[in-house]
């Protein structure tokens, strides 16, 4: 019997040597070479010198430009003109949402010197379509060596499929079924009980032009922009919020002064094309954010409706990409606000 | 639930202990329960369709267990394939046929127009359809006693190791088994976990780095010059078979984990000398359930040889057929089954079948020449359309683009396909469990370390799923 366990216990340690000489062995030969190929957004980390003062963390808000701009530089490039004597580093990746943001956060190295983080916030992506946008698997695939666990584990991970895998069937699946499950209250009567019958209705009974003709294209917009912000945020089911909270929590623990920069979404388009009803539930997902994330101690910067109709880029799609007037607009509001931490540091800029 | 994903690698265990800790009399309702549990991980309505034919396979077996002759049993056989193929084609056939049929209506004028299902493809339907067909024809013939428990039915038709892309058990191997009272075994347990690790590594390593490489050559071949092209007919053989071989591996060794064991359905098949003995090892458990319940009942090759060639054509077409509704896998079935007897009448002609034993120069040869044969039909299996493959085959003698895209192979690749060919090579008729069971203690290590450290570190890492869910 001695001998038995004498031998069994040999043999778990023998494996135990074993995988520890794999994740040796991986760590020095391997890992280097997959966080380039799989996890390339942790050289968005690396990239910050650790004398920064200022991170941005932005999506392709921060670097989309028109065409026609004098000047393409980024959002925050113009927060940093206005604050000169401090250094400023963003981390841009397109698509990025609370989710990604938390994780690059989470590897800032503890050596770092960075005092103030601005996360952008957007409105679009509370919404079922992003949260279950088919982008998601490449995202949360590109995260997976980048967790808090031994290197070899985290590759197990990875050729395991240990992250949200979806297809992009599946994806549709999913938000399809969160429009149905999620009912619309209004504080009076509004005819649609969700988004999808909402959308629905507009669809059959469409936008008409000025000779009464249903107007295909203006149409197929209105339904885009009622999918889009045709949603009340819940706080306890939203998995946005939970990122978000993550954030709070992270810079709680970190020290560092939190800026989340609501970005500006086409109000003015919204109401053209859908009417008060979306503008109602805009608002109240504005004031929702506000008040909840205010109330957590985050300064929160409130550009929903701080861009105007021609400085977006994309007239026939909901993003937020905005031409240079836009981006100078919501950069200025960010840095005045942040006076609050460097009043001495603080320059106006002349725009 | 893919094998090849963490939710199986937490799956399997919970399975496997709670199999041993629960009392023998539930061990029935544990497997169903599992085996549900992984189909609807899927897709959770279609485990409607497996509770039909089952449902529909089971009163057909009972009612047929209580009739004396054929006859009478005839309206049951006549009603579980009804149903079971009735399945298979509404879902897998029906898109396929209305297509054809409105391209003739409209060659012969007629405006009609028989519109399309939008239904996906439930996993693995061609195999439980096919398994739970072979059981319905078995009762009918005697050959089967009725199963009167509806819970092991339930659970034969539905055991989830190979529930969605077989092997295709028979009911009279299968279900004695789930009925025994296994004991927890060592043996069972390592060669069990033996054969997942091979069958991981074979999937994972090898197949899933072949893929996308594969899929870049057949997604733009005018952009590869003809060698890369070769190149990739090549790899896609290789590819299906690790991908299937792996599959069925992690399948067998899964089972056996449960004590239970399910019939091999690779046996080194890239090392047949003929076509006729490349089905002989290439997914036996379908090329046996077409012989023994189609060649055979239409008279296998004690008919004239009219009707012999009629019947050899008509199987390999309804096989092809099974492995999708296009026509290039009817086509690829149809050239199989010429390449076939067109073997057999030269080696006829020639004397040519002469027993070279294994490894000899001759047994070398011979395989060359039917891996050659055999890959050069993966074409038409592989490609989306019957132009797809002519164009490739095409392209293959024409001198390519004037700046040629190159088809690049990572050095890690051909180390692994290397050490797969190497290892089919040496398990040539042995099983890798008992294999390596065999081999020196420190050696046999050294072997789970490279497999382990291969799947861990090697691993494809896009998400291919394996070839033959499709089917």
């Amino acid at each position: 019997m001695r001998e038995r366990w004498t031998y069994i216990v040999l043999k778990a340690v023998s494996i135990l040597v074993l995988f520890l000489v794999m994740n040796l062995l991986y760590k020095q030969l391997f890992f280097e070479k997959d966080l380039q190929l799989y996890s390339s957004l942790i050289n968005l980390v690396r990239d910050v010198p650790l004398e920064a003062d200022i991170i941005y963390l932005g999506e392709s808000s921060n670097n989309s430009a028109r065409e026609d701009d004098l000047d393409k530089r980024k959002i925050s490039d113009f927060i940093a003109d206005q604050y000169p004597c401090l250094a400023l580093y963003d981390l841009t990746k397109p698509a990025a949402h609370a989710g990604i943001f938390k994780v690059l956060l989470q590897h800032m190295p503890e050596e770092s010197e960075v005092e103030t983080v601005i996360v952008t916030l957007t409105l679009r992506s509370f919404n079922a379509q992003w949260i279950h946008s088919p982008l998601e698997t490449s995202l949360r695939k590109s995260l997976v060596l980048l967790k808090p666990y031994p290197p070899l584990y985290n590759r197990f991970l990875l050729s395991f499929k240990a992250y949200d895998i979806k297809t992009k069937e599946e994806r549709e699946a999913d938000f399809q079924e969160q429009w149905l499950a999620d009912e619309l209250h209004f504080p009076y009567e509004f005819p649609h009980k969700d988004v999808q019958k909402w959308d629905r209705w507009m669809a059959y009974s469409g936008i008409r032009d000025k000779s009464g003709e249903v107007d295909r294209a203006q149409t197929e917009l209105a339904c885009h922009y009622i999918k889009a912000y045709g949603f009340q945020i819940d706080t306890l089911k939203n998995p946005r919020m939970a990122e978000f909270d993550a954030i709070v929590d992270l810079a709680r623990e970190r020290g560092w002064n939190l800026v989340f920069n609501l970005m500006a979404e086409n109000m003015e388009k919204a109401e053209q094309l859908v009417g008060d009803d979306l503008i109602f539930l805009m608002n109240e997902n504005r004031e929702l954010l506000l008040n909840y994330y205010r109330a957590k101690g985050v300064l929160v910067v409130d550009n929903l409706s701080g861009v105007e109709d021609s400085q977006f880029t994309d007239q026939n799609w909901t993003t937020e990409h905005y031409a240079e007037k836009g981006r100078k607009a919501i950069a200025k509001r960010v840095a005045a606000a942040m006076k609050i931490w460097y009043p001495d540091d603080y320059w106006e800029a002349g725009y | 639930m893919l094998f090849n994903t963490i939710d199986f690698a937490i799956f399997l265990p919970i399975v496997v202990i709670s199999y041993y800790l629960i009392p023998y009399k539930y061990r029935w309702v544990l497997l169903l329960a599992a085996s549900y549990y992984f189909y609807m991980s899927w897709k959770v309505e279609y485990i409607l369709l497996i509770v039909a034919s089952t449902l529909v396979d089971y009163i057909s077996g009972i009612k047929m267990g209580q009739l004396e002759n054929r006859r009478s049993r005839l309206p049951w056989l006549i009603l579980s394939i009804c149903v079971n193929l009735g399945l298979l084609f509404s879902f897998k056939y029906f898109n396929f046929a209305t297509e054809n049929l409105n391209l003739l209506f409209q060659k012969v004028g007629l405006s009609q127009e028989i519109p399309a299902m939008s239904l996906l493809l439930p996993v693995g339907i061609s195999f439980y359809t096919f398994q739970t067909l072979s059981y319905s024809i078995d009762v009918y013939f005697g050959r089967q006693k009725a199963e009167k428990h509806l819970g092991y039915f339930a659970l034969y038709v539905s055991f989830f190791p190979q529930l969605v892309a077989g092997p295709i058990e028979r009911f009279s191997r299968l279900a004695p088994q789930l009925k025994l009272r296994h004991k927890l075994s060592y043996d069972n347990l390592t060669n069990g976990l033996r054969l997942i690790l091979y069958g991981l590594f074979i999937k994972m390593v090898v197949a899933d780095n072949i893929s996308g490489i594969v899929d870049q050559v057949y997604a733009h071949p005018e952009n590869f010059g003809s060698i890369d092209i070769l190149k990739g007919i090549m790899l896609y053989s290789f590819q299906i078979y690790s991908d299937f071989f792996g599959y069925s591996t992690i399948a067998i060794g899964s089972a056996l984990l449960l004590g239970i064991r399910i019939m091999d359905n690779f046996k080194s098949p890239y090392l047949a000398k003929n076509i006729s003995e490349f089905w002989q090892r290439w997914h036996i458990s379908l090329s046996t359930w077409f012989r023994d319940y189609l060649y055979f009942p239409l008279g296998g090759n004690r008919v004239s040889k009219y009707r012999w060639v009629l019947n050899i054509l008509v199987v390999f077409l309804i096989s092809g057929l099974w492995h999708g509704a296009n026509w290039t896998f009817i086509i690829w079935g149809l050239l199989f089954g010429l390449l076939y007897m067109g073997e057999r009448l030269v080696n006829g002609a020639f004397k040519l079948q002469k027993v070279h034993s294994a490894y000899s120069a001759g047994h070398i040869l011979l395989a060359i020449k039917t891996f050659f044969l055999v890959s050069i039909l993966w074409v038409f299996f592989r490609s989306q359309s019957f132009e797809g493959a002519i164009s490739i085959f095409k392209l293959l003698f024409q001198d390519g683009p004037a700046n040629p895209q190159y088809l690049l192979i990572p050095l890690s690749t051909w180390i692994f396909l290397m050490l797969f060919i190497v290892s089919d090579i040496l398990l040539y008729n042995k099983r890798f469990d008992s294999w390596v069971g065999r081999l020196p203690y420190l050696l046999r290590w050294v072997i789970y370390g490279v497999l382990i450290f291969g799947i861990i570190v090697f691993a494809g890492v896009e998400n291919f799923p394996f070839i033959y869910f499709q089917f």
